[in-house]
C-alpha cells in the first residue's frame, strides 16, 4: 500500500532531481559550461554569498527572538496553551503572499508606517524602507517566526520542570538554574527550528523579489531569472549551488551547535 | 521582599514582550481588511471612503475568476489524493514490518526540506524531456508530492495513538481486513484524516513556484496575485487577501481542533 506514494514522490521528486543534475552538466553533450560561467562571474558568487548571509542571520534572529515566546507559552497552565499558540498558528498558516503583500502596505512610500509619521508631523517626506534590505529581514523574520516558535515550543514541553525545582532546591539561584538546566536542555529544539528556519531561507523567492531591491535578490530569484530566458542547463546549475551549499550550511550549524551544548553542558558554573 | 518584585517585573517583562511579538505576527495582516473596504482607486492610507468596490471588481473580473476556480479545482484533487495514497502509506509503515522502514519515513518527508524552487525546476525539466510540459496532470501530481509529507505526520502521529485491540477484535469475530479496519479503526483515525485534508488542500492552493514554472498561459490564483503584486499595488489584492485569510484561517482552526481533539480522545 505503499507503492503509490513511493510512484508519486519518484515522478515529482527523485527523477526531477535527477534530471537537475543531468541538465546541469550535459547540454546535451558533456559540459563544463555553466559550472564555469558562476565561477567565472562574481555576481553569481556574491548572490549565493549574500543568499547565505541573509540566511545565517534570519535563522539566529527568529531563534533568538523567539526562545523567549516559546518559553511564555510553556510556562502556561495547560489548557490556556492552546489559545496562546493560536496566536501564533494564525499568522503562520498565512500564505506567503499575503504576509509579504501586507508589509508592502506597512513600508511603502505611502503605506502606513510613513504615513502615520506625516500624519504626526514626525517627518516631512515619506522615508524610503519598501525594497530595501531592511524590510526583506523584517519580513522574512515574520514570515518564519511561527516556525521557530512552535518548533521551540513543542522541544520545551517534553522537559521535565521538576529538573529547574531540584536545581532551585540544591542552591541554584532562578537565573542560574535557568542557565544550567533549562537552557541546555532546550537547546536541541532550538537548533532543529534554526536549521528549518535557515533551510526554508535559503529557498526563499517571494519576499526578496517583492520587498527587496536589485541587490537583494537571492538564488532562488536567480533561478527563475534563468528559467524566464530558457536557459534551463544554467538555472539546473544554480539549483544544484542552492542545494549543496544549503546541505553544507546545515552540517557546519549542526557541529557547532554540538560544541555549543557539550560547552553548556560541562564546565563549571 | 526584593526577590519577589524582580520575579514579577520580569514575569510582566516577559508577557509584554510576548504581546509585542504578537503584534508584530499579526498586525500587517489584519491591517489589510481596513484597505480591503477602501473605495479609493489607489492604495493609501488611512482610506478615506469605505465601501466594498474591490470585492465588486474581484467577484466581476473573468480573470480573477478563473484562476480562482483553477486553484480550487487543483486544491481539491490534490486534497484528496494526497490523503488517500499518504493514507495508506502510514497504514503500510506502521502496520507492516516493511524492509528499511525508516529510511522509507525519511524519504516521505523529504518534500518538506527541498525548496520548492528546486522542485518546480525539477518537474518542469522532467516534463519537457518527457514532452508532456504544461499540463495540469503535472501540477496536480507535484502538488500532491509535497502534501504527502503533511498527510503522513498527521496521520501518522494519530496512528500510533490508535488502540488496535477493537480492530482485532473485529478480526477474531470473522470480519476481513478491509471491514475490520472501516470498521474499528477508521472512525477514530477520521478526525486526523479529515485535517491531514484540509493541511493539503492549502499546501496546493498557496504553492506559487512550481505552478509559475509548470502552467503556461492558466493562471492559479496565487499567480494572478503575484502578476499583480509585481505590477501595481491594487486594493483588488487587498478584497482577495481578506476573503482567503477568512477562508484560512477558519479551515486551518477547524483542522487543527479536530487533530488536537484525536490526540486527546485517545490518550486519556
Amino acid at each position: 500500500m505503499i507503492w503509490p506514494a513511493l510512484i508519486l514522490l519518484f515522478m515529482f521528486i527523485l527523477a526531477p532531481a535527477i534530471e537537475i543534475f543531468r541538465a546541469s552538466i550535459f547540454d546535451p553533450e558533456f559540459t563544463t559550461e555553466h559550472i564555469n560561467r558562476i565561477f567565472g562571474r562574481d555576481i553569481y558568487l556574491t548572490i549565493l554569498w549574500r543568499t547565505i548571509k541573509v540566511s545565517l542571520v534570519v535563522s539566529v534572529l527568529c531563534a533568538v527572538i523567539a526562545y523567549p515566546v516559546a518559553y511564555f507559552i510553556v510556562k502556561r497552565p495547560r489548557q490556556q496553551q492552546f489559545a496562546f499558540l493560536f496566536l501564533i498558528f494564525v499568522p503562520m498558516w498565512m500564505n506567503i503572499l499575503i504576509r509579504t503583500y501586507a508589509w508592502m502596505v506597512v513600508l511603502g512610500r505611502e503605506g502606513i508606517i510613513n504615513s502615520t509619521m506625516i500624519a504626526l508631523g514626525l517627518i516631512d517626506e515619506s522615508i524610503q524602507m519598501l525594497f530595501t534590505s531592511g524590510a526583506v529581514y523584517v519580513s522574512m523574520i515574520q514570515i518564519l517566526l511561527p516556525i521557530q516558535i512552535v518548533t521551540c515550543y513543542s522541544a520545551m514541553t517534553e522537559i521535565d520542570f521538576d529538573l529547574v525545582r531540584a536545581a532551585r532546591i540544591l542552591g541554584a539561584s532562578p537565573a542560574q538554574a535557568l542557565r544550567r538546566v533549562f537552557l541546555p536542555l532546550s537547546l536541541d529544539g532550538t537548533i532543529t527550528g534554526m536549521i528549518i528556519v535557515f533551510m526554508l531561507s535559503m529557498g526563499f523567492f517571494i519576499t526578496p523579489a517583492l520587498v527587496g531591491g536589485p541587490t537583494d535578490l537571492m538564488l532562488a530569484n536567480l533561478i527563475e531569472m534563468q528559467v524566464e530566458q530558457l536557459n534551463w542547463g544554467f538555472a539546473a546549475t544554480i539549483a544544484i549551488l542552492l542545494f549543496t551549499s544549503t546541505l553544507l550550511f546545515v552540517l557546519v550549524i549542526r557541529s557547532l551547535s554540538k560544541m555549543l551544548t557539550k560547552f553548556l553542558g560541562g564546565g563549571n558554573l | 521582599m526584593l526577590q519577589k518584585l524582580s520575579a514579577s517585573i520580569s514575569r510582566w517583562a516577559l508577557s509584554a514582550y510576548f504581546y509585542l511579538i504578537v503584534f508584530y505576527l499579526i498586525f500587517p495582516v489584519l491591517i489589510i481588511f481596513p484597505i480591503s473596504l477602501s473605495n479609493n482607486t489607489f492604495l493609501r492610507f488611512p482610506p478615506s471612503n469605505f465601501g466594498i468596490r474591490w470585492y465588486q471588481t474581484f467577484v466581476n473580473d473573468p480573470a480573477w475568476m478563473e484562476a480562482t476556480i483553477l486553484s480550487f479545482s487543483v486544491a481539491i484533487s490534490v486534497s484528496i489524493l494526497a490523503t488517500v495514497i499518504g493514507t495508506m502509506a502510514v497504514l503500510a509503515l506502521e502496520r507492516r514490518k516493511l524492509r528499511f522502514s525508516n529510511l522509507l519515513s525519511y524519504f516521505m518527508s523529504s518534500p518538506l526540506l527541498i525548496p520548492h524552487i528546486f522542485i518546480a525546476l525539477g518537474v518542469l525539466i522532467f516534463t519537457i524531456s518527457l514532452g508532456v510540459e504544461n499540463s495540469i496532470f503535472a501540477l496536480i501530481g507535484a502538488h500532491t508530492a509535497i502534501a504527502i509529507p503533511y498527510v503522513v505526520l498527521i496521520v501518522g502521529a494519530s496512528h500510533r495513538q490508535l488502540d488496535l485491540t477493537l480492530e482485532r477484535a473485529a478480526r477474531v469475530l470473522g470480519a476481513g481486513p478491509i471491514r475490520a479496519f472501516f470498521a474499528a479503526a477508521f472512525p477514530s483515525l477520521l478526525p486526523s484524516v479529515v485535517a491531514a485534508a484540509v493541511f493539503a488542500f492549502f499546501v496546493s492552493f498557496d504553492e506559487l513556484v512550481i505552478a509559475q514554472f509548470l502552467m503556461n498561459g492558466r493562471e492559479t490564483l496565487p499567480m494572478r496575485i503575484w502578476a499583480d503584486l509585481r505590477l501595481e499595488l491594487r486594493p483588488t489584492i487587498a478584497a482577495v487577501s481578506s476573503l482567503l485569510i477568512i477562508l484560512t484561517t477558519v479551515a486551518m482552526l477547524l483542522a487543527e481542533l479536530l487533530r488536537r481533539r484525536t490526540a486527546s480522545l485517545t490518550s486519556t
